[in-house]
């Protein structure tokens, strides 16, 4: 089963609130670029727990995802 | 003992035995997947001599377990003093700020 970009960000979506969410990838790699409240007081590697956790079993499918994880604030910032 | 207890063991010997440790699909020289190119790039953008590498395509247990060893599902990761720092993406990131070369200067083990 090919997984599309679209695909990975309706995934995300589905459990985790965000602010904005970018997806590229070639079906087996994925670049995310997630932002969202929910990774307010989290280091990097928890955020990324949090997103992993959301994905689950389908990252059996997704085989590797590389994200940028921010916090609306550092979003703000960065932008 | 079963094979998911005896894998998460040889882990945990490997990443508390060595101070630097990445699991990564392929070897250094010669990597089979992109994130797992960039962290061994990143690595040797620090100057570090000498690390443990262990090749997951062609371990088996390592492959099937890693995941549970420090919940985080995908390859690479990178370990110092026995704790998970993270794949290529968060290996770059510290690099860039200059925190992954203060880690790596404080493994000791």
């Amino acid at each position: 089963m090919k997984v599309t970009p679209q695909n990975v960000k309706e995934y995300i979506l589905q459990g985790l609130e965000c602010e904005h969410v970018e997806v590229e990838g070639d079906g087996r790699h994925f670049d995310a670029v997630i932002v969202s409240k929910a990774f307010e007081g989290k280091g990097m590697l928890q955020q990324q727990r949090l997103v992993f956790q959301i994905l689950g079993d389908k990252m059996d499918i997704i085989h590797a995802l590389s994200m940028k994880t921010f916090t609306p604030q550092q979003w703000a910032e960065q932008a | 003992m079963d094979e998911k207890t005896i894998a998460l063991e040889e882990i945990r010997k490997t990443v508390t035995g060595n101070p630097v440790v990445l699991y990564m699909k392929g070897t250094p020289q010669f990597p089979q997947c992109g994130f797992s190119g960039r962290a061994a790039q990143v690595l040797k953008a620090c100057g570090v001599e000498k690390y443990v590498a262990v090749n997951v395509l062609e371990d088996k247990g390592a492959y099937d377990y890693l995941k549970f060893y420090a919940d985080f599902p995908t390859f690479p990761q990178c370990y110092i003093n026995g704790e998970l720092v993270g794949g290529s993406d968060i290996m770059l990131d510290l690099y860039q700020q200059g925190e992954l070369q203060k880690l790596i200067a404080g493994a000791t083990v």
